[in-house]
This record gives C-alpha cells, sequence and structure tokens, in this order.
C-alpha cells in the first residue's frame, strides 16, 4: 500500500523521531510504499491566512497554496500520523495540516441545503495514530482523548467507509523508562506490521 | 474583572469577527475591562519551537520567548475564547497558544511526573464557537472542542468557575436570523458575564 506518514516533531533527538524511525521501517519492511511528511522541517505553516479562508470555498483556487500537500493526500492509501500529544489534543503544527490541506471539494462536500457533509477520500482504507501522552491512560479516557476523536472519529468520516484504525500510545511519558519506551517501540513494530 | 478575550478568525468580515466585535463591546458595556488578544492580527506564531522544547520544564526560563502571554494570561480574572471550531478542533493558531503558553509554572506545576494545575486566576470561562457540522455528528465525533473546554481547561482553573459553553452548529446551513438570535444570545451572556 502507499502510505504517508506525517509527523510533527520540533527536536530531531527526540523519542517521537525514534518512534517515526521505528514507523517506517516497519511500514517498508512490510512491503508498504512510504513517503514522510515531516511539518517541522518543512518549515510547514500552520496558520490559515485570511487570503486562504476567503477562497476556502473555491473550488480548484482553493487548491493552490497547498499543492504538493495534497498530491500526497491523493496519493496515499494509508495515513500515519506520529506526533506527540500535547494538551490532550494534536500539535498546532499537525492540526494546522488538517486546517489548510483537508479543504472542501477536493477531501469533502460542504453540507448545503442539497444534503449533509459529503466524503471525498474514499481512497484512504488505513489510518492509524501512534503517540505520546504525557497523562495516564485513565486520565487521557475521562478527558476524552480529544486528539485521538480529531482523527479516528472526525477525519475518519471523510475517507474509505471500511477504513481499518489503529491506535497507539505510550502514556506517562514524563515518568517513562528505557525499558517502557523500548517496549513502547517492540509494540509499534508488531501491531503496525500486521496492520 | 479584567478578561482576556483570545480570538483566532483570520477574516474580518466573518461571522466569527462579528462574534468577536459583539463581545468585546457588551463585555466594556458590562464595565468589565477587557484585553483583547486578537491570534490573527498579533500574527501569532503556534508552533512551539525545538528551543522551546528542549527548555519546557525550565522554570526559570521557559515563559521566555512569550513573556507577554503569560503575563497577559496570568493579569487576567476570567477568559473568553471565542473560536470557529475546523475540523473537530481548534484552528492551529488558538492550539499553538495552549502548546505555548499553557507552560509548566504557568497553568499547572509537575510534582513527581504528575501535573498539578495552577491557572487559578482564571475564575470564570465561556466559550464562543461555531461548527460547520451539525450537533448530532460532533456528538457522534465526541466533540474534541467541547472537551477541551469543559474538561481540559475546567481542570486547570479555579476549581468552581463556572463554564458557559455557547455553540452555534452547522453554520453553512443557518440562515440570516438564526445568526443574529445566535449573536443577540451572546450580547445577553456577555453583559451579564
Amino acid at each position: 500500500m502507499r502510505a504517508l506518514v506525517v509527523y510533527s516533531h520540533p527536536c530531531s533527538e527526540s523519542y517521537n523521531a525514534a518512534v517515526l524511525t521505528k514507523v517506517t521501517e516497519t511500514l517498508s519492511g512490510s512491503g508498504h510504499e512510504v513517503r514522510v511528511r515531516d511539518l517541522y522541517r518543512d518549515g510547514f505553516n500552520p496558520v490559515m491566512s485570511a487570503e486562504e479562508r476567503r477562497k476556502y470555498h473555491d473550488r480548484g483556487i482553493n487548491e493552490e497554496p497547498v499543492r504538493e500537500y495534497l498530491d500526497d493526500l491523493l496519493w496515499c492509501e494509508m495515513l500515519v500520523f506520529v506526533y506527540p500529544t500535547w494538551w490532550f489534543g494534536l500539535p498546532a503544527m499537525l492540526k494546522g495540516w488538517f486546517d489548510r490541506v483537508w479543504i472542501p471539494y477536493v477531501t469533502f462536500d460542504i453540507p448545503g441545503d442539497d444534503g449533509g457533509m459529503g466524503p471525498r477520500m474514499q481512497h484512504v482504507k488505513k489510518i492509524a495514530v501512534v503517540t505520546t501522552c504525557g497523562a495516564s491512560w485513565i486520565v487521557s479516557k475521562f478527558v476524552g482523548e480529544p486528539g485521538r476523536k480529531t482523527i479516528l472519529r472526525g477525519m475518519r468520516a471523510l475517507v474509505s467507509r471500511r477504513c481499518k484504525t489503529l491506535y497507539l500510545a505510550h502514556y506517562k511519558m514524563d515518568t517513562s523508562t528505557p525499558e517502557s519506551r523500548e517496549a513502547y517501540l517492540g509494540k509499534i513494530q508488531s501491531r503496525l506490521a500486521n496492520f | 474583572m479584567r478578561v482576556l478575550v483570545l480570538f483566532s478568525h483570520p477574516v474580518e468580515s466573518s461571522f466569527g469577527a462579528g462574534l468577536h466585535a459583539q463581545v468585546l463591546a457588551s463585555l466594556r458595556k458590562a464595565g468589565h475591562e477587557v484585553d483583547n488578544c486578537d491570534l490573527y492580527a498579533e500574527d501569532f506564531d503556534p508552533r512551539l519551537t525545538r528551543e522551546e522544547r528542549l527548555g519546557y520544564h525550565d522554570l526559570d526560563t521557559n515563559q521566555g520567548s512569550v513573556q507577554g502571554y503569560v503575563d497577559r494570561l496570568q493579569k487576567a480574572d476570567a477568559l473568553v475564547i471565542v473560536t470557529p471550531v475546523w475540523n473537530y478542533g481548534h484552528p492551529a493558531i488558538l492550539k499553538g497558544f495552549f502548546d505555548r503558553v499553557f507552560l509548566p509554572g504557568v497553568s499547572f506545576k509537575m510534582k513527581d511526573g504528575k501535573v498539578a494545575p495552577c491557572l487559578h486566576n482564571i475564575r470564570k470561562l465561556t466559550v464562543v464557537t461555531t461548527y460547520g457540522g451539525t450537533r448530532q455528528r460532533a456528538f457522534l465525533v465526541g466533540d474534541p472542542p467541547r472537551k477541551i473546554a469543559k474538561r481540559v481547561l475546567r481542570a486547570i482553573i479555579w476549581p468552581f468557575a463556572p463554564i458557559k459553553y455557547l455553540a452555534l452548529y452547522d453554520l453553512n446551513r443557518r440562515t440570516d436570523s438564526e445568526r443574529a438570535g445566535f449573536l443577540a444570545k451572546v450580547a445577553d451572556e456577555m453583559e451579564k458575564f
């Protein structure tokens, strides 16, 4: 499968960078064709400008500012997100990638008088989230995992109806140990290889 | 009260900008001191940088790059957030405000790897927001931005602070009179804030 990995962490020596390496190695090892988008390295600007917002509903024209990122999105059959969970949600960098790249007429149809929102990303058959959380599992569940829901329920509605999803998280990062981090990398490998 | 208004919509002629103007006018009319933080107008960069991430837990220096915003947040007695919901989350520019300004030592302290909230100067919170999706769809998705307000911010601010979440759903299909009705409701809530 063609797999797009979208990665968002500012530090190349971070644990998330090791997670990214494990993710890409595992996917390649399973025979997938992998493309990585490292949003920090790209210097991606997550802020949708006034100009872009004004033309957001203009079919075709709205594609221009994000053309290369749209190409990724139209190319892939699998989406894998690697990021740290900050404040129970996506880093602003990744949130802005959704805001700016998932535009109407390409990824979905705006609800209108003739009906509700229509998905247009049916070529995406799998979505995986691989993240790290400062909070514990129980606190994350209590809060309701806003970041997980933004992707695996909100954006999930725009892709194939039979899309498979996978959510992996290392909780309590602030008290993690070399063993727990290594175990998580092992879990990523086994779960993603069979995904 | 000293009210910090956080606003995040780029277009001056949008309904969101109309809500923002109404919030400012009604709060001032009610005699509050308003600190208008228009993230787009102030060209706020929501990207937590490499240096900020590396120094995140250093309480002596971590506020340096966002000191002005930290001061405004800590001086406020109340917070009003005016924002659209995009893709079942906050616009990046607002999410980044939490990422970069809600720092250890500002909104929480770390004690033995556990988070102890401390933004207790915020004694009242209201969110004024609009969704493209319907209320039903937002409910099925789990309404992430509502959870950020009602659970995450709830846990950080003063424990007894009242929270109001004023939302207009399905914005693309609302009539003029429905939008006007929502604007009037917002005005009313802000005048008795």
